[in-house]
């Protein structure tokens, strides 16, 4: 194959302005890697703490009804389906929380700790105390860590909660949690009963959480229970559309900085290759009269704009890898509190990104060869051995 | 006829040119015999790179045919043209047009290597053509580190190299001072003898011209004079 020949050896003694073109293309993908690394991470963090801190089924009262009455039967049928993994029935009310002279607003759930762990595992948020300290239906309370942080309270201190029409009740701390959301700022979880009493609704609750075995199956078996129960159930994912199709357009917009950034190395590539081009005319066409047929001209051309963008692939992967990793063992100096509690920037090294990236910085390399290729091949050659 | 002519051109016209035309070949008429060592003069502008370019099938004629050994070329398909450039063909230009990235001997091979010769063959070949140029010690060398004359002989042995039975050379040595051109002419008259090729050189130099076996003087666009030398 006399045309890899040609191929390497135009690139081999031009090894200066080669560099830089490489060194293009393996930028690009490298940081392309690096982005996709951390688009991957940032996404299955979000996905885990969505599925993780919320039920994957909420089900909210009928239509025009506040509480779910009859609420044990709902429990039961629900429990009763296909990978429904467990159940927990709570009270939500807004309430006023005050201690000495603060005071915060709040919303407070009522609910039975065994049943609320297994739905959302509350006990690893708990920062001080035990979750299951409300199993007793005592006036016993949890706050988020920054709701406490507000009130300057601690383990042990006693807060008073009031609401319109009823008698302001006192709650000791039996705990604090963080989850590194909002939550933390607006949600205290007391026992269900005592709640119930406190609003003097009776034995009835404002929704049922539920966890599931497949996540996925989400959306199908909320509708049914929406169907078969007439009880407003919603999946997870129609909880987080807003997220999550934020998150998808948000990929479109990030595909489009890739294809920007590849581009400016394919012009790289096409700017050295026209360089060649140019300087060997009268090579080429000293070639088309030894017999190498256009398309061995537009082969070696097109085998050089490879060989550079495969140098730079692999150069590129290598970076990109070793970067991946730096970024990844970096401890970043962030409150613990914020971006869901992580400290570290979310990296994950998936095969499938070194793979999209370097096909797609292949694909618009070898663009980048066409139009050198093309003209090479398409010259003339009585005026390519004459143009000297 | 066809056995003894190698090349019959009948009626060759081009015409160059999109609204002032150029007549640079202007019904040319013109046999070959095979083996023969044959010298195109004329005036510059006179159309002999022209005539050379058709029949090294590198350009298309306006009008009229090319017989190569009874084919007719003008009516070739790109491809095909191709391989006969590299099979029957060869080619030496006034500037050598070597790659300048490759070696004396890795230049002399690569008609063999277009036509697929494995290159272990197409070493040997070229090595031996380099040889009868006089440049077997020079094998390694690379255009830039030889003199004119030196590549001018690289490219002699690469227009050998496929063995073609036609070779062209337009003003071979008109970059080469007086002894170099000699020598080169030397070397092509005793490689005409050899390989009992045909050699067609279009050349400014009329005392090169007169050694040849035939000068065809051309002057715009038509044959002028057709001699035999008797050498
Ligand atoms: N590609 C072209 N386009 C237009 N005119 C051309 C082209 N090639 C050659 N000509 C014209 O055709 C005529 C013959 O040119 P040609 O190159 O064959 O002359 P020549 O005899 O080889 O001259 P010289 O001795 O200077 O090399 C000239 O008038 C030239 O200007
Ligand atoms: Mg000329």
């Amino acid at each position: 194959m006399f045309e890899l020949d040609v191929a390497t050896r135009h690139i081999r003694s031009r090894r200066r302005q080669t560099v830089f073109s490489i060194i293009a293309v393996s930028l690009a993908v490298a940081i392309i890697i690096i982005m996709m690394s951390m688009m991957s991470g940032m996404l299955s963090l979000m996905m885990e703490s969505t599925i993780e801190n919320q039920p994957h089924i909420t089900v909210f009262p009928k239509e025009n009804e506040d509480y779910i009455h009859l609420y044990h039967g709902l429990e039961k049928n629900i429990l009763d389906r296909e990978d429904v993994e467990a159940i927990s029935s709570y009270f939500q009310g807004e309430a006023a929380l005050q201690y000495k002279h603060s005071a915060e607003g709040v919303l407070l759930y009522g609910i039975n700790p065994d049943d609320e762990n297994r739905v959302v595992n509350r006990e690893k948020d708990m920062l001080a105390g035990e979750f299951a300290s409300l199993a007793n239906p005592g006036s016993r309370i949890i706050l988020g860590f920054k709701l406490a942080n507000n009130l300057d309270v601690g383990i042990g201190d006693t807060v008073t909660a009031q609401i319109p029409g009823a008698e302001p009740t006192d709650f000791t701390i039996t705990g604090i949690f963080q989850t590194g959301t909002p939550v933390d700022e607006t949600i205290a979880f007391t026992n269900l009963e005592r709640l119930q009493d406190f609003y003097g609704s009776g034995d009835v609750v404002t929704g049922l959480g539920v966890r599931l075995s497949d996540v996925y199956a989400a959306d199908t078996i909320a509708s049914r229970i929406d169907m078969e129960t007439g009880y407003d159930a919603v999946s997870w994912i129609e909880q987080n559309s807003d997220i999550l199709s934020l998150l998808k357009s948000s990929e479109g917009l990030v595909y489009l900085i890739y294809i920007i950034i590849f581009t400016i190395s394919g012009f790289g590539i096409a700017n050295i290759l026209i360089m060649i081009v140019m300087e060997k005319v009268g090579e080429i066409g000293m070639l088309m009269a030894m017999g190498a047929s256009r398309r061995s001209i537009m082969l070696i051309f097109l085998l050089e704009a490879g060989i550079l963008g495969l140098t730079g692939v692999m150069i590129g992967w290598i970076l990109g890898y070793v970067a991946a990793l730096a970024i990844a063992a970096i401890t970043i100096p962030i409150p613990p509190e914020m971006y869901f509690g992580m400290d570290h920037l979310p990296v994950e090294i998936e095969l499938k990104n070194f793979i999209t990236a370097g096909i797609f910085a292949m694909v618009i390399n070898t663009l980048a060869g066409v139009f050198p290729a093309r003209r090479a091949s398409r010259m003339d050659p009585v005026e390519a051995i004459y143009s000297v | 006829m066809s056995d003894t002519y190698i090349i019959q051109i009948k009626d060759l016209t081009k015409i160059f040119g999109n609204g002032v035309e150029i007549r640079a070949l202007d019904g040319v008429n013109l046999n070959i015999e095979r083996g023969e060592f044959l010298a195109i003069v004329g005036p510059s502008g006179s159309g002999k790179s022209t005539l050379l370019n058709q029949i090294g099938i590198l350009d298309t004629p306006t009008s009229g045919t090319i017989l190569l050994d009874g084919v007719d070329v003008t009516k070739m398909s790109d491809k095909q043209r191709s391989i006969t450039r590299n099979r029957q063909l060869g080619f030496i230009f006034q500037y050598h047009h070597l790659l300048p990235d490759f070696n004396a001997l890795e230049n002399a091979m690569m008609p063999l290597l277009i036509s697929g010769v494995k290159s272990s063959r197409a070493r040997e070949v070229a090595s031996l053509m380099l040889h009868e140029v006089g440049l077997g010690d020079r094998m390694e060398h690379r255009p830039n580190q030889l003199s004119g004359g030196q590549n001018q002989r690289v490219a002699i042995a690469r227009a050998l190299v496929n063995n073609p039975s036609i070779v062209i050379g337009d003003e071979p040595t008109g970059n080469l001072d007086t002894k170099s051109s000699e020598s080169i002419y030397e070397l092509l008259r005793k490689l005409n003898r050899e390989h009992k090729q045909t050699f067609i050189l279009v050349t400014h130099d009329e005392r090169m011209a007169a050694k040849t076996d035939r000068i065809i003087r051309l002057v715009d666009g038509r044959i002028a004079a057709n001699s035999h030398n008797s050498v």
